[in-house]
């Protein structure tokens, strides 16, 4: 689904990606760990299209996106959620949903029926809502809403305009273990098709869902396998989960 | 909590239309010719709305399509002899072109650059109606072909007429503005204001819908351009000037950004004001200021909000009720 092919980027003398290469086959369950500032979210920006690499491709079911913007990138199937919340703050949950769906089915170019009356939207913004575990703030403007709650609306954001490939941005950053438990149980529900990856701080989380790890340092990979294998990686267990060698 | 509002809005305007026509059947001669020139201004601050107050973004060059609605349909009717009726949607058409064309630049950049840019643009427009022969430099065009309005018994000619084929008007564009702000491609102008790197990220062509709104905002823009046209028969580079666009601008922001009613309410506001507080004192325009600083400070969401705490405008009140 989504390739990634020597990608580097470097801000002046800063390189935060160096030849990173990575490949997301349908359904795949995929992590990218690593310390702050090793080139996560660099990464994202550059498969999202937020970034050009300097050098590298991206590819999405074999087509070369790499020059496209990310607003292309979305409508080829290629989404994201963001670290930090980034939502339509002064809409309510519902409005903010029924945009994402509106945009996702490409009906912004309808401008005499009211947003209201589109068949079925309210009721898909609803649905999705419930899927998301937001029935109850559907009508509070998200700024009133709690932190996690939030957090749960940004995933949904990315869902509603069912993309082929997800990417994920620490999706549990900043919550209490409760909501990083209903969080986990939304990315493991997540339906087959989608190729998800996912930038995750916490181990636990990135155990239950991912099938692959990739492991960041520096802006390059220093190793990549299943879980385990990449728990068992000497290089891994010194530099990232903090243990000294025996 | 945008679907609430609307129904009060619409209250709003009704009042507003009510009071308009109450107005004319009551007033001389030269209240007939304000009322005409509140529903112009009306329009124009409307249109203005579409851009600041939905799509967020600020222009202070506003003016431009209003003179060019205004000059267009001078060089038709004067230099192209054309029938008004023929010459009014196609000077609306020029004044939407030309906010295409602008707008195709204006977009790319954000912020207090797009501010300068439309600027600049319409200094542009000033700069060039002032020195150009062809258009009559400073002294503009005079003697605008009029609207042949015989068959339902009205002329432009007339103040009475004037004003209600304005108010009239003013009342239809509030009404397609109110409709196409309230479809999903409205929806989307607010999500673009609301954090335009998410709608990116979500797949919507930003740019695209930028420009379009633009568009519809130039080319309503020129259509009340082309009312103040027909309202005194003669067109200036005055109509262009940059302190047109920062008033309009304020009318805006004053009236309620994104209300359409507020930016209408300020426009009246506005020309009430300029004509009692002239007569009294050389320092109206610091009365005026004062005021507006008091409006944007005190009253939430500016005169619409002022307006909407009236409780009969008050159906539900989503959030707090």
């Amino acid at each position: 689904m989504l390739e990634a092919r020597g990608l580097r980027k470097s801000f002046g003398a800063l390189e935060a990606t160096r030849d990173v290469s990575l490949a997301l086959p349908e359904g795949a369950r995929h992590a990218v760990v690593g310390p702050n500032g090793s080139g996560k979210t660099t990464l994202f920006n550059l498969l999202t299209g937020e970034l050009r690499p300097d050098e590298g491709k991206v590819l999405l079911n074999g087509r070369d996106i790499t020059d496209l913007p990310p607003n292309a990138r979305a409508r080829a199937g290629l989404t994201r959620s963001f670290q930090k919340n980034n939502l339509f703050l002064d809409l309510t949950a519902r409005e903010n949903l029924a945009i994402a769906l509106a945009i996702g089915e490409r009906a912004g170019t309808v401008f005499w029926r009211r947003f209201e009356r589109m068949p079925g939207l309210l009721a898909r913004a609803e649905a999705l809502g419930e899927r998301l575990r937001l029935a109850d703030a559907l009508d509070a403007p998200v700024r009133t809403l709690p932190y996690g709650t939030q957090r749960q609306l940004e995933v949904g954001l990315a869902l509603a305009i069912e993309p082929k490939v997800l990417l994920l941005d620490e999706p549990t950053a900043g919550m209490s273990a409760e909501e990083t438990r209903a969080m986990t149980a939304l990315i493991a529900e997540l339906p087959r098709e989608i190729a998800v990856l996912v930038i995750e701080h916490d181990m636990e989380v990135v155990f239950e869902i991912a099938e692959r790890v990739t492991v960041l340092d520096y802006g390059s990979i220093l190793a990549e396998g299943t879980p385990q294998e990449v728990r068992s990686t000497e290089a891994v267990r010194r530099r990232y989960l903090g243990e000294r060698a025996p | 909590m945008i679907g609430g509002e609307e129904f009060r809005r619409h209250c709003i305007a009704a009042a507003m239309l009510a009071a308009a026509l109450l107005a004319l059947a009551l007033s001389g001669y030269a209240g007939r010719d304000r009322l005409a020139e509140i529903a112009i201004l009306a329009i124009f601050a409307m249109s203005l709305d579409v851009l600041v107050g939905f799509t967020g973004l600020v222009s202070l060059g506003h003016a431009l399509f209003f003179g060019l609605g205004a000059y267009a349909l001078a060089a038709f009717t004067t230099m192209l002899k054309l029938a008004p009726s023929l010459a009014i949607p196609l000077a609306v058409f020029a004044a939407g072109l030309a906010a295409f064309l602008v707008g195709i630049l204006a977009i790319r950049v954000k912020g207090v650059f797009f501010i300068m840019i439309t600027l600049a643009f319409g200094q542009m427009g000033w700069a060039y109606f002032q020195r150009s022969r062809g258009f009559g430099g400073i002294g503009g065009i005079s003697g605008v072909g009029q609207l042949d309005l015989d068959a339902i018994g009205l002329s432009l000619a007339n103040p009475a007429d004037m004003a209600l084929i304005a108010i009239v008007s003013a009342a239809l564009v509030y009404l397609a503005l109110a409709r196409v702000t309230a479809s999903p491609f409205g929806r989307m102008l607010v999500a673009i204001h609301q954090n335009e790197s998410r709608a990116r990220a979500l797949g919507l062509p930003v740019q695209r819908y930028k420009l379009a709104a633009f568009t519809l905002a130039g080319a309503a823009a020129g259509f009340a351009g082309v009312l103040a046209a027909e309202r005194t028969s003669f067109v200036s580079p005055d109509l262009l000037v940059w302190t047109v666009s920062g008033e309009v601008l304020i009318m805006v922001i004053v009236g309620g950004l994104g209300t359409l009613v507020g930016p209408a309410l300020g426009a009246a506001i506005w020309v009430l004001l300029r004509d009692n507080l002239s007569g009294l004192t050389p320092y109206w325009m610091l009365a005026m200021g004062l005021f507006f600083v008091a409006a944007v400070l005190f009253a939430d969401e500016g005169l619409y909000g002022l307006a909407s705490r009236i409780p009969w405008t008050r159906r539900r009140r989503p959030g707090n009720a």
